[in-house]
């Protein structure tokens, strides 16, 4: 079952003097339980695309639908922001209150959950982003994976059903980013349908889907080994492929019988087959 | 000290920081209404053996609490100066011009300091015992009656907890862009008090812009949690008045009354 859906979808960012063009012409389905990676480089629309799934932005043209409803749709907006959880780049942006606890509250405390649901809920959230340990201290001397695990609790606690990850990774070293994929994997192992959004590619090996935009536009879908072993796309859209990836185009460019490949462990296979 | 949220909070396990936050605002209250009330050196007695007793109950070594008056000593010692000089009452002991030290002027000082000192103690030992967040709590559900005259009063306290949240941030914040601009060859200890005033202007700025773009980002995440979603928002930590707030307040009460008395002679001889 399909739980988002976007229309012929166009959005741009308007002042006085001119138009910039944020996203244009997207049509997207994404089913319930799916890990879709929106990979494109900076400036292409993703975050755009993003803010435009939870109503944050509304569509100049076409639709965003969730489960059903339609973000344009004023009084549907809670609804939408409940179902759709986001979570941004910069994790010091996205907190409300000094104590972890309060800030994991804050979410369905506002939707109006009743108060001993809202205790389960914010046990459960940190339990699910392995956090519960820090439930009384403060944010301020965590490492930025601790602090952007806090704010997927955050969003957790409001119950939602698509959980997507804006920049998310962008800002923390690489041990914090492994945290907070390897958490997010978890989450959709267990059946949340998750959108991470991103500009690494090597964070997009383990997805089901991979939607490649540039220029506001979607470019490419495809499985992992799909646009992973499209050179041609990913030169266009400017993208980093990981090390092995590009070993291989090389290699295949030298008339080298190489199939692509995703992680470093199947580059080894494929170049000991070589032999 | 920059780790922890804010303030000068000192945890112990004492009944004091187990009170609920209302109970120590309130108890706020009293102290300075006590300190105005009271005219005596007997009254001052009071007050301080009524601070001591709970200094010893919250288990915060007393030095820590003295350690307070300190931001307070150039008020202290201007106020001391202008009432030793020119309160004039009973025997003078000293003149010139118009300047007479008097022994009332002495004695009246001599409650002036202890009336300040006693302003600064009981209002500190409220913060060193509550976190920033029980006292933003504890405003808010004092405010709540301001509801049913359309004061906001949850964006009110939304807005209190969020800027005790950046408080940290931008102080960090603060010292990079110093740095920074240190790197660069600014100097910030150097020349008159003018000249120090502008050289922060390159720290500022950048302050500045930084707290927008935060602000932005912020108001995006605030919505993407629902913030205003119903009328009916719920809270995860409800305050407590508990037997300890009880006798809390019912101490406290007898403590106004016997500074009261203390004002009105009503111990006869006193």
């Amino acid at each position: 079952m399909s739980i988002l859906e976007l229309n012929d979808l166009s959005f741009s960012y308007k002042t006085d003097e001119e138009e910039t063009i944020g996203v244009k012409n997207i049509n997207l389905t994404v089913e319930k339980g799916e890990f879709i990676v929106l990979l494109g480089h900076n400036g292409c629309g993703k975050s755009t695309l993003a803010k435009l799934l939870n109503g944050l932005l509304l569509p100049d043209e076409g639709t965003v639908s969730v489960d059903g409803f339609l973000t344009s749709d004023e009084s549907n907006i809670y609804k939408i922001r409940s179902k759709v959880g986001m979570v941004f780049q910069n994790p010091d942006n996205q907190m409300v209150a000094s104590i972890i606890e309060d800030d994991v509250a804050f979410g369905p405390e506002n939707l109006g959950v009743e108060r001993s649901e809202i205790v389960k809920r914010v046990e459960w959230a940190l339990e699910a982003v392995g956090m519960s340990a820090y439930r009384k201290g403060t944010p301020f001397k965590l490492s930025g994976g601790q602090k952007q695990r806090i704010a997927i609790a955050s969003v957790l606690a409001m119950k939602p059903d698509v959980l997507i990850l804006d920049e998310s990774t962008a800002m923390l070293d690489p041990q914090g980013r492994e945290e907070v994929l390897s958490v997010v994997k978890k989450l959709n192992a267990d059946g949340m349908t998750v959108i991470l959004i991103t500009h690494y590619m090597d964070e997009a090996t383990d997805a089901d889907r991979i939607v490649v935009m540039n220029a506001g536009q979607i470019e490419a879908t495809g499985t992992p080994k799909e646009i992973f072993s499209d050179k041609e796309l990913i030169d266009r859209c400017r993208l980093h492929p990981p090390v092995c990836c590009g070993v291989m185009h090389k290699l295949s460019a030298l008339g080298f019988p190489v199939e692509p490949v995703l992680t470093d462990e199947e580059a080894v296979e494929v170049l000991c087959r070589l032999r | 000290m920059r780790n922890v949220a804010f303030g000068q909070y000192y945890p112990t396990d004492s009944p004091i920081h187990k009170l609920d936050p209302r109970t120590k605002l309130f108890a706020g209250a009293i102290s300075i209404a006590a300190a105005f009330v009271a005219d005596s050196y007997w009254a001052y007695l009071a007050c301080y053996a009524f601070l001591f007793i709970v200094i010893l109950v919250s288990k915060i070594p007393v030095f820590q609490v003295l350690k307070t008056v300190k931001s307070i000593f150039a008020i202290i010692l201007i106020s001391v100066i202008l009432n030793v000089f020119f309160h004039d009452e009973g025997k003078v002991l000293w003149a010139w011009w118009k300047i007479k030290i008097t022994v009332g002027g002495l004695l009246y000082s001599g409650q002036i300091i202890l009336r300040l000192m006693f302003l600064v103690l009981s209002t500190s030992l409220i913060t060193l015992t509550s976190t920033p967040t029980e006292l933003t709590d504890g405003l808010e559900r004092f405010l709540t009656p301001l509801k049913y005259l359309r004061f906001p009063v949850h964006d009110v306290a939304i807005i209190m907890s969020i800027a005790l949240r950046f408080i940290p941030t931008l102080m960090e914040e603060t010292d990079k862009i110093t740095m920074a601009q240190k790197a660069r060859g600014a100097k910030f200890d150097v020349g008159g008090p003018l000249a120090r005033a502008k050289a922060l202007l390159p720290v500022l700025i950048p302050l500045f812009v930084s707290a927008f773009r935060r602000a932005d980002e912020l108001a995006f995440a605030l919505d993407a949690r629902c913030y205003n979603a119903t009328e009916a928002r719920t809270k995860m930590k409800v305050l407590r008045f508990g037997w300890r707030d009880l006798t809390a307040t019912l101490c406290l009460a007898l403590f106004l009354t016997v500074v009261i008395f203390l004002r009105l002679g009503f111990f006869g001889l006193l």
